[in-house]
């Protein structure tokens, strides 16, 4: 059996994980909150400018805001979100084990955001063409990454879901399917005096030129809206992972305070045994 | 429309005339994905686009337009307020001017 003094020493290391998973768990709660009310905030923006869009839409063709004569890559750009950093939980790993199922070198192009993934590829030898930094605050440029998404012929995009705060999917989207799909309007005659034509509206500078650019605004919002959900589910697994952990550590602190107890008694019990046994040698040199 | 006052053309929308002692206002909300920066009535909107600088009145026309980089200014009961825009989209239907910024 370990001496109680190494079991003290452990149980203090393993309260001082429990203090730091508390902690992060605390901290974790806090941003889901926080991203959380942000994307409710945000969607009711997103699906106002998708109402306009939808109304405004004249085919159902998606290409990226590429011009006619413009050939694209002929590869398929998978896109990558993922956490800044660990601690995020399972949630990385799972999108990476998706997006290996997917992968061909031949015929994709990978695109990751967010440094874990990044490493999480480098692990599982898969080199990445573009690279970016998970961005932090509200507003996100997304432009560089338009311009990349622009040159290929098809993007995909792996992204992470909050479903509940105990649920987190990792799911993978067309990205110009998406966009199609949300601008799709399945019924003409719902729309009825809500269209947006030449008949109803003034365009400035033209309605070729305000569908153009609604059609970027339209991916811009589309790429933001996958980071921000990602976001939004990287805190909540994190929170899952903390608890989990702090879980542990408290079950693991209470078995070592249970060891630390034993080993005490027993130590106490050894030092009154060889008291006793001393005791009674003395009584039979008495004795004798 | 460059630099000029966009007279109110009647529109086929049910719209309620809104006042504010006794000049009239519509409904104009400028907002980012998170931020509000400004929600209420207004007697004008002004801003600028490709064409040039331009006001919107209560009651305009349909109107849907790219704001090109300037400072939006709204002119409001409680005073004017101005806002710097970097990219934005404006949409204005049923006397209610929306101002999408950031997109």
């Amino acid at each position: 059996m370990r001496r109680p003094l190494e079991i003290k020493a452990e149980e203090a290391s393993v309260r001082s994980v429990v203090s730091l998973t508390s902690a992060l768990e605390s901290l974790s709660s806090m941003q889901i909150a926080k991203t959380k009310n942000k994307v409710l905030i945000s969607n009711q923006f997103f699906d106002e400018v998708w109402n306009i869009y939808k109304q405004i839409r004249v085919d159902v063709l998606f290409n990226f805001g590429r011009m006619i004569d413009e050939k694209p890559i002929d590869k398929e750009l998978l896109i990558l979100i993922t956490a800044k950093g660990g601690l995020s939980g399972d949630i990385d790993q799972r999108l990476i084990r998706k997006v290996i199922e997917h992968y061909d070198e031949n015929t994709h192009d990978v695109l990751v955001i967010g440094h874990h993934g990044s490493l999480k590829l480098k692990q599982s030898h898969i080199d990445y063409k573009y690279y970016f930094e998970l961005p932090e605050k509200d507003y996100i440029n997304v432009d560089p990454l338009m311009d990349i998404i622009k040159k290929y012929e098809k993007s995909r995009i792996f992204y992470q879901n909050y479903v509940s705060l105990s649920q987190q999917e990792v799911k993978d989207v067309d990205l110009s399917e998406v966009v199609s799909s949300k601008g799709r309007v399945a019924d003409l005659d719902t729309i009825g005096n809500d269209m947006v034509s030449e008949k109803n509206y003034i365009f400035e500078p033209s309605s070729y030129a305000v569908a153009a650019y609604l059609e970027q605004s339209i991916l811009r919002l589309t790429i933001s809206q996958f980071i921000y959900d990602s976001r939004l589910a990287q805190v909540a697994s994190r929170f899952k992972a903390m608890s989990a952990a702090k879980e542990r550590s408290i079950e693991n602190a209470s078995k070592l305070h249970l060891e630390y107890n034993r080993a005490k008694r027993n130590q106490v019990d050894t030092r009154l045994k060889e008291s006793l046994a001393g005791l009674k040698k003395i009584r039979a040199g008495g004795a004798e | 429309m460059a630099g000029e006052v966009v007279q109110p053309v009647p529109t086929s929308e049910p719209e309620q005339a809104k006042s504010h002692g006794g000049k009239p206002t519509m409904e104009v909300k400028v907002y980012a994905p998170f931020k509000v920066y400004y929600e209420g009535n207004a007697y004008s909107v002004s801003a600028t686009n490709d064409t040039g600088p331009f006001d919107i009145l209560p009651k305009h026309h349909n109107f849907l337009c790219m704001l090109v980089p300037c400072n939006l200014v709204v002119k409001a009961p409680e005073g004017e307020k101005t806002i710097k825009i970097h990219r934005a989209l404006m949409h204005v239907k049923a006397n209610r001017a929306v101002i999408f910024m950031d997109v």
